[in-house]
């Protein structure tokens, strides 16, 4: 019986021959993400000192730090934390990532998802690194761990693997597939376990597509998602990587707990809609519905392709007085691209708010909703109060039918539009 | 050193699956900080006495995937603060789960558990014997046996006091 990518790269990481799912064993990331935010890295940073008596981190090259909340601030408490983050990437020689863009995509960027490497971070979407063939896991709180010692404990998980075939049609977006995912598989089909994707329908969706797909693994319950690095996407990583690492792939003959079938043509685009993102329906059953908001962006969309659909629909054509839609590229990087191809100027003749990167959109830091409000969003997550009042709501769905609700003030099939 | 089992009432049971904890709390309420205002609020939508009924040690049901959405933690603060002693389900999210873990607070995941169980049933945790026994009803069953890591953390009493644990024993 073969090995998953998952079983391999845990191996490595634990300096041990071979390991099955299933296995208790402590593991050393090879690199320890996070971004700054109250609770998490400053209470980190302090306990390292005043509980465990570490002044500095010992292999400051392992880490990576990212400042994408709070950008910019709005209180001066929140620069102090930000200060705080700065100063402590200097003391301890360890890279700052700050003003870049969504520290998930920049981590990309930078070459954090070298393909083979075992990364952790406490924040769950940083699971997209799968999409380069890197196993990278959100451990919440426990990543204190990582901090305070070199390896972490980790019991081998399982794979469900996701076989794509086929091609999308048009009007539907690598978001749907995903909502599509959870629909079919459900809510909990991965829990503790690792979702691979593979087979031919990978060739037909860009990498952006599939980071946003492994993005928002845990809405199947599973620890992250991973793809075999191959192409594109390897190509894209190998130049960039931090780290010289062999490339591993799950064999033909690895053992899954589960393997599923999708074939891709036959999905329409989709909706998921408040107060959970497991609640996946058709899009077409919502079409109409007054929507007040719009939020084109996040750490799952908001990337070039994402921007190029919104821009073709948005092109000539205005967004409804009163609707408020926020374009937020999701890196620097990404932005400036869009730029370069005019993607921003149309846009913004349209009457979009297009805003320079930040996480603050998607948690209704900014842009807050008030009581009865109503958003179609790119964003990660449709709980009540996500983006404001615990009496809005929020509606989740690809980039091309935020550009076309945008147009019409109400929830509107893209399709008409493209 | 051993866990201690859990011994105490069902102070309620969840029927719904995928079951966001921050309705414990109500997501209004989530910045609340002050312990005794946020247990106040704890439960009052599922029922208004719920403060009032429980005692030290009761326990909490759930259904399968426990936890799932974007849980935070002021939710079982409270629900701790009440006296709520852990939470046993038909199964947990992955993220709900590592977060209470590292709280030290015991989870058990039990399938089966939301029909061996009535609400105020008395029933206990046997972790040694990895068994649950329903006092009230003169029942038992079996549950999954938590990882050697996630026992070394509740025995330390969450994720703070394992890692300072073993630091000390490393230096010993």
């Amino acid at each position: 019986m073969g090995l998953t990518i998952t079983e391999k790269i845990l191996a490595r990481a634990a300096g041990l021959e071979s390991v099955r799912a299933g296995d208790e064993i402590m593991a050393k990331p090879d690199f320890v993400l996070a971004y700054d935010f109250p609770g998490y890295t400053d209470v980190y940073f302090q306990q390292m000192k005043e509980e465990f008596g570490i002044d500095k981190v010992a292999e400051p090259e392992r880490y990576g730090i990212f400042i994408d909340h709070m950008v910019p601030v709005a209180t001066p408490k929140e620069e102090e934390l930000h200060k705080g983050t700065r100063q402590w990437c200097a003391d301890n020689g360890v890279a700052l990532y700050e003003r870049k863009g969504i520290g998930h995509q920049v981590a990309a960027e930078v070459g954090y998802a070298t393909p083979g490497a075992f990364v952790v971070h406490f924040d769950g979407h940083i699971s997209q690194l799968g999409t380069f063939g890197t196993l990278a896991i959100g451990m919440r709180r426990n990543v204190l761990e990582a901090f305070v010692r070199e390896k972490v404990s980790i019991k081998v998980p399982e794979t469900v693997r996701v076989n794509l075939h086929g091609t999308l049609r048009p009007g539907v977006m690598a978001r749907d597939v995903f909502h599509h995912i959870v629909r079919v598989l459900g809510p909990s089909s991965c829990r503790f376990q690792v979702l691979e994707l593979g087979g031919d329908g990978l060739d037909g969706l860009t990498t952006e597509g599939i980071q946003s797909i492994t993005c928002l693994a845990m809405f199947t319950g599973a620890l992250t998602a991973i793809v075999n690095p191959e192409g594109e996407r390897l190509d894209y990583a190998l130049e960039r990587a931090k780290k010289q690492l062999e490339p591993v792939r799950s064999d033909p003959d690895a053992n899954y707990s589960a393997v599923h079938e999708i074939e891709l043509g036959d999905l329409e685009p989709i909706i998921v809609v408040p107060p959970t993102p497991a609640n996946t329906r058709n899009l077409s059953e919502f079409v109409g519905l007054d929507v007040q908001s719009g939020y084109l962006g996040s750490c799952a969309s908001g990337r070039l392709e994402d921007i190029e659909v919104a821009a073709k629909i948005l092109k000539g054509r205005q967004v409804r007085q009163g609707f408020m839609l926020h374009v937020i590229p999701t890196s620097h990087e990404i932005m400036a691209e869009a730029g370069r191809r005019g993607y921003i100027s149309t846009l913004a003749e349209a009457g979009a708010y297009v805003s320079t990167s930040s996480c603050d959109f998607c948690y209704g830091r900014i842009a807050t909703m008030t009581e009865g409000q109503r958003a179609v969003s790119t964003g990660t997550l449709n709980v009540k109060g996500r983006m404001g009042s615990p009496d809005s709501e929020i509606y989740l769905c690809n980039a091309a039918t935020v550009a076309a609700s945008a147009i019409e003030g109400r929830i509107a099939d893209p399709r008409k539009y493209m | 050193m051993a866990l201690r089992n859990l011994h105490g009432r069902v102070a309620f049971v969840f029927d719904e699956d995928d079951f966001d904890v921050d309705q414990i709390v109500g997501v209004k309420n989530i910045k609340i900080q002050d312990l005794d205002e946020l247990a106040a609020l704890a439960m009052t939508s599922y029922d208004p006495d719920f403060a009032a009924r429980v005692r030290p040690g009761d326990l909490i049901v759930g259904g399968h995937n426990f936890g799932y959405g974007h849980p935070h933690y002021p939710p079982m603060k409270a629900l701790r603060h009440l006296g709520i002693a852990g939470v046993i389900a038909e199964s947990f999210s992955p993220g709900y789960w590592r977060g209470e873990i590292s709280m030290g607070f015991p989870q058990v995941g039990c399938p089966g558990i939301r029909s061996f169980v009535d609400r105020w049933d008395e029933i206990e945790v046997d972790w040694r014997a990895v068994r649950i026994r329903n006092i009230t009803q003169g029942t038992e069953t079996g549950f999954e046996p938590l990882a050697h890591a996630d026992v070394a953390m509740l025995e330390a009493g969450g994720l703070l006091g394992y890692l300072k644990r073993e630091a000390e024993e490393n230096a010993s």
